[in-house]
C-alpha cells in the first residue's frame, strides 16, 4: 500500500479537513443520511397512532421469525465461507446445491405423506429428511466442484466466478427440467403444527425445531473444524494452500471435502427451509443463495462464527428492517422491498467494511 | 487397444451414457423428437441420441502426453476406442431404459417429469423394450464412430468433413430462415428443404459438399491460401473496406429477405447486441464484471417511456406519471444516455475500491435492487410498479413505424448498434482504450504508471451504461408496454453469456454470441424452455474449453499467452484443449493467436 505513506506525509502538512479523501468525505455522508433515514424511519414507525402500529406480540414473532429465517440463511452461508476460505471463489452455484437437496427431501415426504409414516414417527422422518437432503446436496457440491470447478483451479479469478454463473444457472434449471417448473407443497408432521410455550413466549414448534438443529449442526462444524486432523488440514490450506501442499496435505481432497461439508450444511438447511415455508420449487435457491452470500459477507466471509451471526444478523433484518424502517415513511406493501433490503445491506457493508463484522479489512485485495 | 488405456475407455463409455440419461431426464428427448433436420428420419432427438457418445468418442481418443511425447491415437484404433467406448456407454444407457421400463414408467414420473411413455417409445424406436434397444445402441456405436474419426483421422478429411456434418445441422435449425430467403430471391427452395420442416436428403448432401469443399479449399496447401486471403485483408485497406461495405450491404437488405417474424427475432438479436457492446466495455475493456447491467437496461425502458408520454396501467384505467414528458423519441433518447451515463457514474463511485468478485457481487446487488423496486407497489406512481406502464411512444418518423412493424424496428436498432459498435472500436483503439486494458490487467501497475484508474472506471462505467440504456430506449420502443418481468436479472446473465461466449473484448464476438444465444432460441420456439440451461452449461463449458470466446478479441489473446507463470500453465492447458473445440468449428481454428504474432 504505497498509498499509505503519501497520505501520512500529507497528512502531517495539512489540516483534518483537507485529510479526508474526497471518497471517504462522500461515504462520511452517505453513512450519515443513511443512519438518519433509519432513525427516522424507526421513530416514525413507533410513534404511530396506536391503532396503525404493531403490537408488542407482533414484533416478538418478527423477531422470532427473523431469528429462525436468520439461522438457516447462516446454515448456507457457512457453505459460502468455508469454500471461499480455501479457493478465495464465491461458489455461486451453492443456491443450487441447497435446492437439490430440498428437492430429494421433499420426494420422500411427499411419499411418507401419503403413506402415513410421516405423521405417525415425526421425529425419525424428520431425521431421515435430514440424512437424504444432506446427502443429495453433498453429492451435488461434490459433483460440481470435480465437473466446473477443477478444471479451473489456477485461472484468473474472474473465470471460475463466471463457471460458478453458469453453473448456477444450469443446476436450477436442470432442476426445472428433471423436476417440472411448478413450485410444490412440502409435507410437515401435523406433530409440528402449532405452538410451545418456552419462557412465558408462545413460539412456532417449526422454529424450535429450527433452531434447535441449527445449533447442533454448527456446534458439529466447529468442533469438527478446530478438533479434527480433516479440519485442521482445512485450515491449513485455508491459509497457505500452497504451504499446505508441500506439508503433505493432499489440497484437492481437502477442497472436496470442503464442498462436500458446504453441501452437508445445505441440505440440513433445505429441510429446515422447506418445513418452515412449506414449499420447494426450482426457483428458491437463486434468492436464498444472495441472502445467504450477504450474512457471509457482513459476518465476514472466511470466518465461520461470523457466517452464523451474518445470518442471524440478516435474518432479523429482513423480518424487522422492513416493517421498523419502511412503515414509518408510509411505503404501502413494505415486505416486497425485503429482498432490495437484503441487498441494500449487501452492498453497504461491502462498501463501508469490506472486510465484514469479524473479518479482518483487506479492502484492497478483494 | 494399445493406445487408450481400458479403464479411460470404459470410463469416457459410461459418462457418455450418464450424459444420455442427464438429456433423457431433463426433457430434451421428448422436445426435439420430432424436429426433423434432415429427411423424416433424422431429428434433432435423435442426433441428440447420438451426440453423447460421439462427445465421448471424441474426448477419448484426444492425444495423450506418454514420457514428454505428445502422442496423437491412430485412425484405425481411434475408430475402435470410439466404437467399444459408445457400446459401453449405449449398454448402460440402455440398462437404464430397461429398469425404467421395468419399474414403471409412471411411478418413476413422480420425480422425473420427462419420464414418459413417449420418452420410451422414443428411444426405442417404437419396437419397445426390448426390442429397440440393439438399434438404440447400434445408433451410439455409429456415434462413438464418428467421434473417434472426427479426433483421429488426418487433418485433411476431418477437418472438411466436421465442417459438413456441423453445417448439415446449423442448416437444419435454421429451417424457418434460409428457405424464405431462397423464396425471396426467387429460387425454389422445395428440393432444399422439406415444406414446413428440415433439409431433404438432397438437400443435406448438397449442404455437406459445399461446406466441406469450401472448408478444404480454406486450409488447402496447410492453410497457405487462408494466409493469403488473410495478409491481404491486413494489407490493403482497400479490401477491408470492401468487406465492411459488403457486410453493411447485407445487413441493410436482411430484413427485407426474411420478412416480418424473422425481422423480429432479429431486432430481439439488436437489442443483445447493444447491450453486449455496451457491458463489453465495462467488462471486456475495463475488466470490471457488472452483474447488475439489467439496472442500466430497466433505466433506459423506464425512461423512454416516461419522457414520450407513456402511462401507467392502473386497476381504473390508465394514469400520468408523477413526473412527465412528451418529447420526441429521437430527443428523448439522447437523455435517456445522459442520465443512464449519471446513474452509472453514481453506481461507479461507490464501489470504485472493490474488485474482482466483490465488484461482482455488488453490481449484482444493485441491479437486483432495481428491479425489486421496478416490481414494488413503492414505484406504482413513477413508473407503474406491478402493473407496469404502456404506451411508449412508437417513434414514429419519415412515416416509419418501429413499434408495429418488426422490419423498421430492425433498421432502428441497426443504427443504433452501428454507433455503439463504432464507439467501441474507436474506444478499444485510443489511448482510453489502453488504460482500460492496463488497468483490467494489473491495476496497481496502471497506477503507478500514472492512469487515473478512478477517472477509467467511472468512464467505463457511464459508457457502459449509456449503451445499456439505449438498449433499454430501443427495448420500450420494441414492445411498447414495460412490465417488471422484463427486467430481471436474466437479462444481465444473458448480455453476460453473450459478452463472454462472444469473446471478452471483442466486437464482432458480441455480435456472433448475440446470434447465437438470441438468434437460434428466437428461431426455434422449441429451445424457448432451454434457453437458460444452455446459457448456463456454455458459460460453464466455455469458460473450461476456451475461455477466449468463440471469436476471441487479437489483442487480448496476446495478453493470455503472457501471463504470469500460474496463469500462463492454465492458458496453455485451455489452449491445448481449445484446438479441439476449433477442430470441431467450422472453418477450423480460427487462427486468431497467430495472426497476433505479426
Amino acid at each position: 500500500m504505497a498509498t499509505a505513506t503519501d497520505d501520512q506525509v500529507r497528512a502531517a502538512e495539512l489540516g483534518w479537513l483537507e485529510r479526508l479523501p474526497w471518497r471517504r468525505l462522500i461515504l462520511i455522508l452517505l453513512s450519515v443520511v443513511i443512519l438518519a433515514v433509519v432513525a427516522i424511519g424507526a421513530y416514525k414507525t413507533l410513534t404511530l397512532p396506536a391503532d396503525e402500529r404493531y403490537s408488542t406480540t407482533t414484533w416478538k414473532n418478527f423477531i422470532i421469525l427473523g431469528l429462525a429465517q436468520g439461522a438457516i440463511i447462516g446454515l448456507i452461508a457457512l457453505g459460502y465461507t468455508l469454500v471461499y476460505g480455501i479457493l478465495r471463489m464465491i461458489n455461486f452455484a451453492h443456491g443450487e446445491v441447497f435446492m437439490f437437496g430440498a428437492f430429494g427431501a421433499f420426494f420422500f415426504s411427499d411419499a411418507w405423506e401419503q403413506s402415513g409414516f410421516l405423521n405417525s414417527n415425526p421425529v425419525l422422518s424428520l431425521a431421515l429428511l435430514l440424512i437424504i437432503a444432506m446427502l443429495t446436496s453433498m453429492c451435488v457440491a461434490v459433483l460440481l466442484e470435480r465437473i466446473a470447478y477443477r478444471p479451473l483451479r489456477n485461472a484468473p479469478r474472474l473465470v471460475p466466478l463466471i463457471t460458478a454463473i453458469g453453473a448456477s444457472l444450469f443446476l436450477a434449471n436442470t432442476a426445472r427440467g428433471f423436476f417440472g417448473s411448478q413450485s410444490r407443497g412440502f409435507g410437515v408432521p401435523e406433530a409440528l403444527d402449532g405452538t410451545w410455550t418456552i419462557f412465558g413466549v408462545e413460539v412456532d414448534r417449526i422454529q424450535v425445531v429450527v433452531l434447535v438443529t441449527v445449533i447442533v449442526a454448527v456446534t458439529v462444524l466447529s468442533l469438527f473444524v478446530a478438533k479434527t486432523k480433516t479440519g485442521k488440514s482445512m485450515r491449513a490450506v485455508a491459509a497457505d494452500s500452497e504451504i499446505a501442499s508441500l506439508m503433505g496435505i493432499r489440497v484437492d481432497r481437502v477442497i472436496v471435502t470442503t464442498f462436500a461439508i458446504g453441501g452437508l450444511l445445505a441440505g440440513v438447511a433445505a429441510v429446515l427451509f422447506s418445513i418452515t415455508f412449506e414449499s420447494v420449487s426450482f426457483t428458491m435457491g437463486f434468492r436464498v443463495g444472495i441472502a445467504a452470500f450477504t450474512a457471509a459477507v457482513l459476518g465476514g466471509i472466511g470466518s465461520i462464527s461470523g457466517a452464523a451471526l451474518g445470518g442471524v444478523m440478516l435474518g432479523l433484518l429482513q423480518s424487522v428492517g422492513p416493517a421498523l424502517i419502511l412503515t414509518g415513511y408510509g411505503i404501502p406493501s413494505s415486505f416486497q422491498l425485503k429482498d432490495a433490503f437484503t441487498f441494500l445491506v449487501l452492498v453497504l457493508v461491502l462498501i463501508f467494511r469490506p472486510g465484514g463484522l469479524l473479518g479482518s479489512s483487506e479492502a484492497e485485495k478483494v | 487397444m494399445g493406445e487408450v488405456p481400458t479403464r479411460s475407455i470404459v470410463r469416457a463409455g459410461l459418462l457418455g451414457g450418464a450424459g444420455a440419461i442427464y438429456v433423457a431426464l431433463v426433457g430434451l428427448y421428448t422436445k426435439f423428437a420430432d424436429l426433423e433436420l434432415v429427411g423424416e428420419q433424422i431429428t434433432l432427438g435423435r442426433v441428440l441420441i447420438v451426440a453423447p457418445a460421439f462427445v465421448a468418442a471424441f474426448a477419448v481418443t484426444r492425444p495423450r502426453v506418454v514420457a514428454g511425447v505428445r502422442r496423437s491415437v491412430e485412425l484405425r484404433s481411434g475408430l475402435a476406442v470410439g466404437a467399444v467406448s459408445a457400446l459401453v456407454g449405449g449398454a448402460f444407457f440402455s440398462v437404464a431404459i430397461w429398469f425404467a421400463d421395468w419399474f414403471g414408467v409412471d411411478r418413476i414420473r413422480e420425480v422425473f417429469v420427462a419420464v414418459t411413455e413417449p420418452l420410451i417409445d422414443f428411444l426405442t424406436f417404437d419396437k419397445g423394450v426390448p426390442a429397440g434397444l440393439p438399434i438404440l445402441i447400434g445408433l451410439c456405436v455409429v456415434g462413438g464412430v464418428v467421434g473417434g474419426f472426427a479426433r483421429t483421422a488426418p487433418v485433411a478429411i476431418r477437418r472438411p468433413a466436421t465442417a459438413g456434418l456441423l453445417a448439415v445441422i446449423l442448416f437444419g435449425l435454421l429451417q424457418r430462415i434460409v428457405p424464405i430467403v431462397f423464396v425471396e430471391l426467387g429460387f425454389e427452395a422445395d428440393w432444399l428443404y422439406a415444406r414446413g420442416s428440415g433439409l431433404t436428403f438432397l438437400g443435406g448432401l448438397v449442404v455437406f459438399v459445399i461446406a466441406a469443399g469450401a472448408n478444404a479449399a480454406w486450409n488447402r496447401d496447410e492453410g497457405r491460401s487462408r494466409e493469403r486471403v488473410r495478409k491481404s485483408m491486413q494489407q490493403a485497406p482497400a479490401a477491408r473496406l470492401g468487406l465492411l461495405v459488403a457486410i453493411l450491404a447485407i445487413l441493410a437488405i436482411l430484413p427485407l429477405l426474411l420478412g416480418t417474424v424473422i425481422s423480429e427475432v432479429l431486432g430481439q438479436v439488436m437489442i443483445y447486441v447493444l447491450l453486449g457492446l455496451g457491458l463489453n466495455i465495462v467488462v471486456g475493456y475495463a475488466g470490471l464484471l457488472d452483474l447488475g447491467y439489467v439496472a442500466f437496461f430497466a433505466f433506459g425502458a423506464y425512461t423512454t417511456g416516461v419522457l414520450t408520454g407513456a402511462f401507467l396501467n392502473t386497476t381504473t384505467g390508465a394514469a400520468t406519471p408523477a413526473l412527465s414528458a412528451d418529447l420526441n423519441f429521437f430527443v428523448a433518447v439522447w437523455i435517456v444516455a445522459l442520465l443512464a451515463a449519471g446513474v452509472g457514474l453514481l453506481i461507479g463511485a461507490p464501489v470504485l475500491r472493490l474488485r474482482g468478485d466483490y465488484l461482482a457481487i455488488v453490481t449484482l446487488g444493485l441491479g437486483e435492487i432495481v428491479s425489486v423496486i421496478t416490481a414494488s407497489k413503492w414505484a406504482q406512481p413513477l413508473i407503474g410498479g406491478p402493473q407496469g406502464m404502456r404506451g411508449v411512444t412508437k417513434a414514429e418518423v419519415f412515416g416509419l413505424n418501429f413499434q408495429d412493424n418488426p422490419q423498421h424496428f430492425y433498421y432502428l436498432a441497426l443504427a443504433f448498434v452501428l454507433l455503439a459498435a463504432f464507439v467501441s472500436w474507436r474506444l478499444s483503439r485510443s489511448r482510453i482504450g489502453r488504460a482500460w486494458n492496463a488497468m483490467r490487467e494489473d491495476e496497481q501497475v496502471a497506477d503507478a504508471m500514472g492512469i487515473s484508474t478512478t477517472k477509467f472506471k467511472l468512464l467505463a462505467f457511464a459508457l457502459g451504461g449509456a449503451i445499456g440504456s439505449l438498449g433499454g430506449a430501443l427495448f420500450a420502443v420494441s414492445i411498447g408496454s414495460l412490465t417488471p418481468a422484463s427486467f430481471e436479472i436474466t437479462v444481465s446473465i444473458t448480455a453476460l453469456a453473450v459478452v463472454i461466449i462472444g469473446g471478452l473484448g471483442s466486437i464482432p464476438g458480441v455480435v456472433v454470441g448475440a446470434l447465437v444465444l438470441l438468434g437460434l432460441p428466437g428461431l426455434l420456439r422449441e429451445f424457448e424452455e432451454y434457453r437458460a440451461l444452455i446459457y448456463g452449461g456454455a458459460l460453464v463449458a466455455i469458460m473450461i474449453l476456451r475461455p477466449q470466446g468463440l471469436i476471441p478479441n487479437v489483442r487480448r489473446s496476446r495478453e493470455l499467452a503472457e501471463e504470469e507463470v500460474t496463469q500462463d500453465a492454465w492458458a496453455t492447458k485451455a489452449g491445448a484443449e481449445s484446438e479441439a473445440v476449433a477442430a470441431v468449428l467450422p472453418g477450423g481454428s480460427l487462427g486468431v493467436e497467430k495472426e497476433d504474432l505479426e
